[in-house]
């Protein structure tokens, strides 16, 4: 029996990328479907832009109430949905491919609520002098620098790593919990809403912060699959077959922490998206390692349906989107703990 | 006769704790070395640092003459393959797709497939039997199976030399003298290999030249007849023994002496 060579993607004899049909046909239907969901997000509901309209407005015809849904609320509203969304479930990807855990990600190593206590410090303390963006950065490079000296091996070896991030999460919700209590009334209303990740009254800036990142990161993650794909197997492993696990395991990192930190500082700690995603698409495409396009793709389906949702559905109307990605994924993470249980691998 | 891998002065380290100091040794070319000795005494460290996993504190490891730790991390992996005693099993991944990494030292970051990479797998497919399971997930594999994909995915490395930790250690006993006499026909066919083996007898039978190590270094090398001796044994394993030749190969067999068997009637 003949291993017979895989599909290639090609490009004269310099790039030949193997894919698999499965893969192909996961990332073309999710594409797809994001489309279509966001094609409903703006034009759906009373302010929605009618689907006949639609077509002559994003060519830059539309006029008055058209043009203000279209650019100031659901334009970019949609565009860092899909941004943040590819963001997060890249970063959760990286995370979890370095540490060989799948529970792994910025959410479980402190570096989300390192962002929040960032973002609450900037909102309550410096209102004004610093953008809770900046601070929502500086919080999650903090925790993720206090994770990187506090395990005493950097980032080598995955189990410390995890233990460290909880302690760091923890600190960091204590910090946010301090804040929300001296911080005065009306701020801590607007942190609330911040800290449960929301995608209302997102605009163009934000959409091309987290744009800008992508387009940096997204292929240096895609660079990086392939000696993901042996750390996978094992330090030992990766090293002898040149794929110098250490290094790698460096330099992912820090490609995860900047998209998980571009994503939470326009879009608050959105939470459990970068822990699906990963999950969810290579369940799906049954490609292991970090395929980063499913991944991508899967994180901007997680986010636009959630917000969707967040701006349509009854019920949930209005409640910020990180409340129903933490709901979703809630119930993803139990089935998740649930199986890894009954492997006995927990 | 020597070209290949070589350890000169080797301390060899984890954290503080020094496990071997200043070893030295030469791999043979074109035998089949088994490494031996009792738990702990440095043999899988001083294999981590012939396949470049591991940094020695002081010495070199030389591979061809060159010192390995100067040579690029894929050249070196495209010369001598390592087999680690752990390795992890990705999640989901099918037969088909592991054998393939083995030849990730032949690619780069754009060409992730080279043209050499069929013939290569197809080969190590071949020699270990595992054409049948290509399709199969790993992870619902029977320890002797899963070991052989291990093995063809280092095979599909195309090495010369290949470097074995314990590789027969969780296999029942058919399935040890399965793999062992594939290791023993790769090395027929050409390859230098090396073994670190916890049986004895099997160590004598399949491999001709053996490295028995104590506290971290190498007490004596040679014919399996040199090395397997009732002193050395005692002085290394602090095991009482009688040597006889095996029934069937004529190669020494180890036959430990029962407590019950009072000194010197042996």
């Amino acid at each position: 029996m003949s291993a017979t060579a895989p599909r290639l993607v090609r490009l004269g004899n310099a790039v030949a990328v193997p894919v698999t049909r499965r893969g192909m046909t996961y990332a073309w239907s999710v594409t797809a479907l994001v489309m279509v969901l966001a094609v409903a997000t703006l034009s759906l509901g009373d302010l929605g832009v009618p689907l006949d309209h639609l077509p002559r407005a994003l060519t830059g015809g539309a006029d008055g109430a058209e043009a203000f849904v279209l650019e100031r609320l659901r334009g970019p509203r949609l565009v860092v949905a899909v941004t943040a969304g590819a963001a997060l479930a890249v970063s959760g990807s990286l995370f979890q491919t370095v540490t060989r855990n799948p529970l792994a990600s910025p959410d479980v190593i402190g570096l989300t609520a390192g962002a929040g206590a960032g973002a609450a410090a900037a909102s309550v303390f410096w209102s004004g002098a610093v953008p809770v963006p900046v601070g929502a950065v500086a919080g999650a490079v903090s925790a993720a620098m206090l994770v990187h000296l506090s395990t005493g091996r950097g980032f080598s070896s995955p189990s410390h790593v995890i233990i460290a991030g909880i302690g760091v999460a923890a600190m960091a919700l204590a910090l946010i919990q301090y804040v929300v209590l001296v911080g005065m009334r009306d701020q801590s209303t607007a942190l609330a809403g911040y800290l449960a990740g929301s995608l209302s009254a997102r605009s163009w800036q934000h959409a091309a912060l987290v744009g800008a990142a992508l387009l940096v990161l997204l292929p240096a993650a895609a660079l990086m699959g392939q000696r993901l794909r042996l750390i996978e197997m094992g330090d030992e492993l990766a090293d002898a077959l040149g794929g110098e696990a250490h290094r790698t395991r460096f330099w992912s990192l820090v490609v995860a922490i900047a998209l998980a930190a571009a994503a939470v500082a326009v879009a608050g700690p959105i939470s459990f998206v970068s822990l699906t995603a990963p999950q969810v698409a290579k369940r799906i495409t049954r490609a292991p390692g970090a395929a980063v396009l499913s991944t991508a793709l899967t994180g901007s389906l997680i986010l636009v349906v959630a917000d969707l949702a967040a701006q349509q559905a009854p019920v949930v109307r209005d409640l910020p989107v990180g409340i129903l990605t933490a709901g979703v994924g809630g119930l993803y993470l139990g089935f998740l703990l649930v199986r890894e249980w009954k492997k006995g691998t927990l | 006769m020597n070209s290949g891998l070589e350890a000169r002065d080797l301390t060899l380290c984890y954290d503080d704790r020094v496990v071997c100091h200043e070893l030295s040794l030469q791999i043979p070319d074109d035998r089949f070395t088994a490494i031996i000795g009792p738990n702990g005494c440095g043999k899988s460290t001083l294999l981590k640092a012939l396949a470049r996993t591991l940094r020695p504190s002081s010495g070199q490891v030389l591979l061809d003459d060159r010192p390995i730790g100067a040579r690029g991390s894929r050249e070196v992996a495209r010369r001598v393959a390592l087999l680690p005693q752990n390795p992890v099993v990705p999640d989901a991944i099918r037969v088909r797709d592991l054998v393939a990494r083995g030849r990730y030292p032949y690619h780069s970051l754009w060409r992730q497939w080279s043209p050499g990479d069929r013939a290569a797998i197809d080969e190590a497919v071949e020699l270990t039997g595992v054409g049948d399971l290509l399709e199969r997930p790993v992870a619902e594999l029977s320890g002797g199976q899963r070991q052989r994909v291990w093995v063809a995915m280092v095979l599909a490395q195309q090495t010369r030399t290949l470097l074995l930790d314990e590789p027969t250690t969780f296999l029942d006993i058919a399935h040890q003298f399965d793999l062992l006499e594939l290791f023993a026909r790769l090395q027929r066919d050409g390859r230098t290999v090396v073994a670190v083996l916890h049986d004895l007898g099997q160590a004598a039978r399949f491999a001709d030249h053996l490295v028995l190590m104590k506290e971290g270094a190498v007490v004596a090398e040679g014919e399996p007849e040199e090395v397997l001796t009732p002193d050395l044994l005692a002085d290394v394993f602090g095991l009482r023994s009688v040597v006889v030749p095996d029934p069937l190969t004529r190669t020494p067999m180890v036959v430990p002496v029962p407590s019950s068997v009072p000194a010197g009637t042996a």
